[in-house]
């Protein structure tokens, strides 16, 4: 009759990691009825390793049909409600039958800076012929390839790829291809832009300070010489990490857990990719000696799934620390075990919140746990966890490597310690670089990412993505200095070195407005500030780049930033009024050209005719 | 025992002691202090996803007091001018896409965001309104009226279904503004595995989940006691129902005694109850004369006076059939034999589903046959004790032990089953029931079971490039599922749609094939029946991909399989064709000259024996349906209710009333049956192309005719017993 069964060949599942549906991921699936997932061992948590399973599902059908949800339900002992409500969360799984070819443009920050938005008109003229069931194309939040600004995101039943610096013609071609059968091509790792000072093991063994370690055995002398070197949490937070590891170690009781944060997913934030692609011994060997120090068995490197060069890098890495008894039981014949595992993440800014992080880890909705209990107490499965930055890690291993004095001395004007930064938007050289804190904003703008495109000049920039909010060209001679950015009069912050700068052709308000719709399109939803204030902001500030503004609206939009601030759960939703109140502080004269006169004075709003 | 360790710290500038682990909300309100919240219950897990019970410890953010521990020598504050600045905000924010006044609002005034919005003073929200709700209403459940506009998502539903109840139905779905409640995987609520406890409509804060207001819903009391939840709750089929549901629909169901020989309900009038009889017993029965319309002429000459009337079948036996019916099919757990349509329901017995869930008329006649108390029931109640576990067993139970093999009996096929088997049979059938819209079987699924249909009406439809084309529809006595099973293929060929409230009773499919090796004269009758099925459907296929459809199809012409059409350019208006279809049918005539024109033919208003014959769809008692040949055909069992008149969209079914045939059982003088063209099946053709004198009149099968036409050929119309398609007649 009419009914054409679709059998579509069960391909092996790969063996190379593969992005987002990779292989990488050691969760504990369950056996699938009707998918060639096979079961890896019985675990304590029904959710455990869900991920798997429903990557298992979509690579096989494309999405996730409700019975297979089902399936994966019953499989676990579980609800159907409790699989779909997980799997609803995470834009990566399609809950209906994609397009063939998904075209999705990053929206954020820098892209947005390198005319995202005009390569996305761009694909759906050269692209219109193809139909909806062939090819979508829509936006996608920051994808992690500030410095190769645009980037796009292709993906397909069962491939994903992501091109940077890429053109409406190259995307156009390689999308048709790919519908005309042919794979989609592959990328290579990002190149080394930067003089690398910091790792202590440039022609020598590595993982020297494990191996001294295992021998000495000297807990308290790792902890005592992290807080002397100051080292902070370098994902934004800047909590001690000596304090940090001390108090896991204090903790009772025998499972605890080491976790390292590698969902950098904010605009403008590269640094993590660079070291995980570059650096993966500084990081391997931070972890392991964080699960030796606070006594945690097993540890968890929680990538995004968006970073496949970084993560085989991490892999490999990993893979051959086993080979060379750096990890595992017994280690260097010491007694002491660890075990390291990557956990490619399902997807999302919000998972690069802490609580968030554990609660995806454990294969449910990443929302934001309430605060206290602190994941040092209560983290992953509710045991004590450390939990840090990649840069963290890495950067603990320098320090106990080369010792507290070259940490602090390697330091500018009176502050202590190295950093990595990404500089990307509208600047000749954008990159990831390896630099002195103390360094001026000056020095690394103008002096290291080549300074302003060609014929402009800067107007703005934003030292940590948008949750620094922006700043005017005129402090560009501040330092890299935790606290001279965070005090007043700056009011801003180092965070995680995500510097992003604007020319003169960027319209603040417009830049604010982008960066409140990505709080907006990544928050999880789960409080009321957060859910329904971002959405709230962000009609605001649209209207606004309308030119229409009621008499209210300040105050209204005080109120906001104020309840937002105070009453989220998470960071997510504290830092949403950040970009609109510093250009609302530095860019004032531009947000009342727009609402008072009906001019956007960078020509980039529709206020005024323009388009 | 150790002793509980105390907590002192200070609320509002008063010192307090609490034990420790008691949140801060719990020390405030211990201590007289309120804080308010929308999303916090006692009775639930605290989340702390609302923030509007937010207070200031000290620290850089405020804190959700529901979820935090009080803590040795914390300074709370509760009440600042900053705190509550926030908590407006927050409700500002909830109220700017709340639609007030909500369901809740409106029905009982204790909406608790709109009671929280007056009491900050916030009129008219400043912010914008959501433009495009991700979810609008839902209302599938029969007891519950969901309205995801007004959801603020505290998650208490979700709590009052998985901690308080354990149900594990609701969940958020989604992420961000976009996020909601969803049941099972996103399913109508009516649909999932919700089994309308209520709990969630009782947690919600909002006119998000209130108890849905069914029409009539106080049942008038005359004759009946209304009964208190509590004494509901008492009875053994009301186990775990909840009470707050029973109290909110307090007047949905009443207890009502029936004398000896009183009558409960009485076929063809329309009700929308169900009754369970809690003590005694009662008689069900058919009432009409089981006879239908004839009319009678003399072959020579159709001019001569003709009458119409009613006769029995015994006096008047139609043209032979496949299989000859036995049983009347009626909605309650009996068959009813055709030669005595009498049985006997006795305590733990429900009828009239069919009547209470979907608004059909009543198939039988009901008369106490003893002193009886039954409880008489709306449909929300009923649908709450069918979705409660207790009740299913029972009513699966009766089911099993007394209907089934009366079920299995009525379906001729299987007629031949012997009684181990149907004791077999009896532990492993299970009894499915589907909502409206529901698929049963979705065609390229893999086949795994066979389905007899207990209650309800079914679409059964084939997915084509163009769009969906119906095969057919079955009710009770009609089985489907044997195609896939028979096939090689083992997958399902057609789509089975519930398109009213349906139960089937399903046989696994390794039931089905013992039942094949053991009875190979079912097999037999179920293979003859499967090809012919496929060979119709497959004919249907090829006629529709011969014809260039689009207008066509559009006056749902394509459905018909033959139409009367008069030819306008030879039609002089004689009326000779409507006198003759009224002196064949007892002076009432089944045509009426006018109706839809297309091209120079006018397609008259008379039955178009449709393809997708939706009259057929909620004949209480199965009297209307089509023969092997093409007329649809009214039986002898017709309770004149005039469903089907109602249903046929192009009026060609009309209710007339006949005399009641002597001899009887009806009180009645005369008694109505539905009437419909019969293409003059005992005529050489039928009178009104006979009778016109034009020559203008013919009786044709539509794809062909306007096919040759659509596709640019002129044709003449052939004549009738020419037509294609109508050669079998013969």
């Amino acid at each position: 009759m009419l009914y054409f069964p679709l059998r579509l060949r069960k391909e092996p599942v790969r063996l190379q990691f593969c992005m987002c549906f990779g292989a990488a991921s050691k969760g504990t699936p369950v056996a699938i009825p009707g998918t060639s997932l096979a079961p890896q061992g019985p675990s304590a948590h029904n959710t455990d390793g869900i991920f798997e399973d429903l990557k298992a599902i979509q690579r096989e059908y494309g999405y996730l049909p409700t019975d297979k949800l089902q399936a994966i339900a019953d499989a676990r002992g579980m609800h159907v409600r409790e699989v779909f409500t997980v799997a609803s969360f995470y834009p990566h799984f399609h809950l209906t039958a994609p397009a063939r070819v998904d075209v999705r443009v990053c929206s954020d920050m820098s892209c947005h800076l390198r005319g995202a938005g005009l390569l996305k008109q761009e694909l759906q003229t050269r692209l219109s012929n193809q139909g909806p069931d062939n090819c979508s194309i829509r936006e996608i939040s920051c994808l992690g390839r500030c410095d190769g600004a645009p980037a796009l995101l292709i993906s397909t039943k069962n491939e994903e790829q992501i091109y940077d610096s890429i053109n409406g013609e190259r995307a156009a071609d390689i999308v048709v291809r790919k519908l005309a059968g042919e794979p989609l091509p592959h990328t290579r790792p990002e190149r080394i832009r930067t003089e690398i000072h910091s790792d202590p093991y440039i022609g020598t063994q590595k993982y020297g300070v494990l191996r001294e370690f295992v021998k000495s055995r000297d807990f308290t002398g790792v902890v005592a010489q992290l807080k002397a070197s100051g080292l902070r949490g370098m994902g934004g937070a800047g909590f001690p990490t000596g304090t940090k590891w001390e108090a896991v170690r204090n903790c009772a009781g025998d499972e605890k857990y080491v976790v390292c944060n590698a969902d950098e997913s904010e605009p403008g934030t590269i640094k993590d990719r660079f070291i995980m692609q570059h650096l993966p011994h500084l990081l391997v060997e931070g972890m392991i000696l964080a699960g030796l120090v606070t006594g945690a068995k097993s540890g968890v490197l929680y990538i995004r799934h968006e970073y496949e060069h970084p993560a085989e890098a991490c892999q490999d890495e990993i893979d051959s620390c086993y080979r060379e008894n750096l990890l595992g039981s017994n280690i260097l014949g010491s007694g002491l075990h660890f075990d390291l595992k990557i956990f490619i993440s399902p997807g999302g800014y919000i998972c690069g919140e802490e609580t968030a992080l554990i609660e995806a880890i454990e294969g449910k909705r990443s929302e934001p746990r309430n605060k206290p209990p602190f994941p040092v107490f209560q983290g992953l499965w509710h045991k004590p966890t450390a939990l840090n930055n990649v840069e963290t890690f890495a950067l603990a291993t320098v320090i106990l490597a080369r010792g507290v004095d070259w940490f602090k001395s390697y330091g500018r004007n009176g502050t202590a310690g190295v950093k990595f930064v990404g500089i990307s938007g509208d600047v000749r050289n954008p990159g990831v670089f390896e630099v002195p804190m103390g360094i001026s904003y000056d020095e690394l703008i103008n002096g290291l990412a080549g300074g302003p495109l060609p014929g402009k000049t800067i107007k703005a920039f934003a030292p940590s993505g948008p949750s620094s909010g922006y700043l005017p060209a005129s402090m560009l001679n501040l330092p890299l200095d935790w606290d001279v950015m965070a005090k007043p009069p700056v009011n801003s912050m180092v965070g995680s070195g995500a510097i992003v700068v604007c020319s003169e052709d960027a319209c603040m308000l417009d830049m604010a407005l982008n960066a409140v719709k990505f709080y907006r399109n990544e928050s999880c939803g789960k409080c009321v500030p957060c859910r329904v204030g971002s959405q709230k902001m962000v009609d605001m500030l649209t209207a606004w780049t309308q030119g229409k503004q009621n008499s209210s609206d300040l105050q209204v939009l005080d109120e906001l930033s104020h309840t937002m601030m105070l009453t989220s759960i998470c960071g997510l939703g504290q830092i949403v009024p950040a970009p609109i109140q510093s250009v609302l502080h530095h860019f004032r004269d531009e947000v009342d050209a727009h609402v008072k006169q009906g001019r956007c004075p960078a020509g980039v709003c529709s206020v005024g005719g323009r388009a | 025992m150790t002793p509980v360790k105390e907590i002192t710290l200070t609320i509002d500038g008063r010192q307090v002691t609490v034990p420790a682990g008691t949140t801060i909300f719990d020390a405030a309100r211990m201590n007289g202090i309120p804080i308010p919240t929308l999303c916090h219950q006692q009775n639930e897990t605290p989340v702390g996803v609302c923030r509007v019970c937010v207070v200031d410890v000290g620290s850089r953010v405020y804190t959700a007091a529901c979820i935090r521990e009080a803590e040795n020598n914390m300074v709370v504050k509760t009440n600042t001018d900053p705190v509550q600045a926030s908590r407006k905000t927050l409700v500002e924010l909830l109220m700017s896409d709340h639609p007030a006044p909500c369901a809740r609002q409106q029905h009982s005034g204790d909406c608790e965001l709109e009671t929280m919005a007056k009491n900050f003073a916030i009129s008219t929200p400043r912010f914008a309104k959501r433009l495009t709700p991700s979810h609008q209403k839902d209302e599938s459940s029969l007891s519950i009226m969901v309205d995801h506009s007004a959801c603020i998502l505290c998650d208490r539903c979700i709590r009052g279904c998985s901690e308080i109840r354990n149900n594990f139905v609701i969940a958020r779905q989604g992420k961000g503004y976009a996020a909601a409640i969803s049941f099972d995987t996103d399913d109508p609520m009516g649909s999932s595995s919700c089994v309308s406890c209520g709990e969630c409509m009782v947690s919600c804060p909002t006119g998000a989940l209130t108890n849905k207001h069914v029409v009539g819903q106080e049942l008038g009391l005359a004759g009946g006691t209304s009964v208190e939840a509590q004494e509901l709750l008492a009875l053994p089929v009301f186990k775990g129902v909840s009470g707050t549901f029973l109290e909110l629909n307090k007047g949905a169901v009443v207890k009502r005694h029936f004398k000896k020989g009183e009558i409960i309900c009485r076929e063809g009038d329309y009700g929308s109850t169900a009754f369970y009889v809690l003590e005694g017993k009662v008689d069900i029965f058919i009432n009409s004369p089981r006879a239908h319309v004839d009319t009678e002429g003399s072959e020579q000459g159709f001019l001569s006076k003709l009458a119409s009337k009613l006769k029995p079948r015994k006096e008047h036996q139609r043209e032979e059939e496949n299989t000859q019916r036995k049983y009347i099919h009626i909605d309650a757990p009996v068959d009813l034999e055709y030669d005595h349509p009498v049985a006997q329901l006795q305590a733990g017995d429900l009828f009239g589903e069919m009547t209470c869930m979907s608004f059909y008329p009543r198939s039988a006649t009901v008369r106490a046959a003893e002193d009886t108390v039954c409880l008489e029931m709306l449909r929300n109640v009923l649908d709450v004790l069918q979705k409660n576990k207790t009740f299913r067993a029972k009513l699966e139970q009766n089911y099993r032990t007394r209907a089934l093999e009366t079920h299995l009996k009525s379906v001729p096929i299987f007629a031949s089953l012997t009684q181990d088997f149907i004791d077999r049979l009896r532990d492993r059938v299970e009894l499915q029931r589907f909502t409206p819209g529901q698929v049963i079987c979705r065609q390229g699924d893999p086949a795994d079971s066979f389905y007899l249909v207990r209650i309800g009406f079914i679409k059964v439809s084939e997915h084509h490039p163009g769009g969906e084309l119906v095969l057919s529809y079955l009710a009770r006595g009609n089985y489907f599922g044997e195609i896939g099973l028979l096939s090689a293929e083992g997958l399902r060929t057609a789509t089975c749609t519930a398109l009213d409230h349906v139960e089937v009773v399903k046989i696994l499919g390794e039931d089905f094939r013992e039942m094949l090796e053991r009875f190979p004269d079912v097999r037999a009758s179920l293979q003859a029946v499967a090809q012919e099925r496929t060979d119709e459907n497959r004919a249907r296929i090829h006629n529709l991909q011969n014809v260039p459809v689009d207008d066509f199809l559009r006056q749902g012409l394509m459905d018909a399989q033959s139409l009367l059409v008069l030819d306008l350019d030879r039609c002089t208006r004689c009326d000779q064709c409507v006198k003759a279809c009224a002196d064949a049918h007892d002076g009432i005539t089944r045509l009426i000259r006018d109706g839809l024109r297309f091209d120079n033919f006018l397609v008259a208003t008379s039955c178009r024996q449709c393809r997708d014959p939706l009259c057929m769809v909620g004949c209480p008692v199965g009297s209307i349906r089509r023969r092997n040949s093409l007329e649809v055909i009214i039986e002898d069992w017709c309770v004149g209710c005039g469903l089907c008149a109602n249903n046929c969209p192009y009026g060609n079914i009309n209710l007339h009333e006949f005399p009641a045939p002597q001899g009887s059982v009806g009180v009645k003088a005369t008694v109505r049956k539905a009437t419909s063209c019969n293409l003059c099946y005992d005529h050489p053709e039928p009178s009104c192309v006979y009778a016109c004198p034009h020559d203008a009149a013919h009786r044709v099968n539509p794809p062909e005719f306007f096919g040759e036409m659509l596709s640019g050929k002129k044709v003449e119309p052939v004549p009738f017993s020419m037509a294609p398609g109508m050669m079998d007649r013969r």
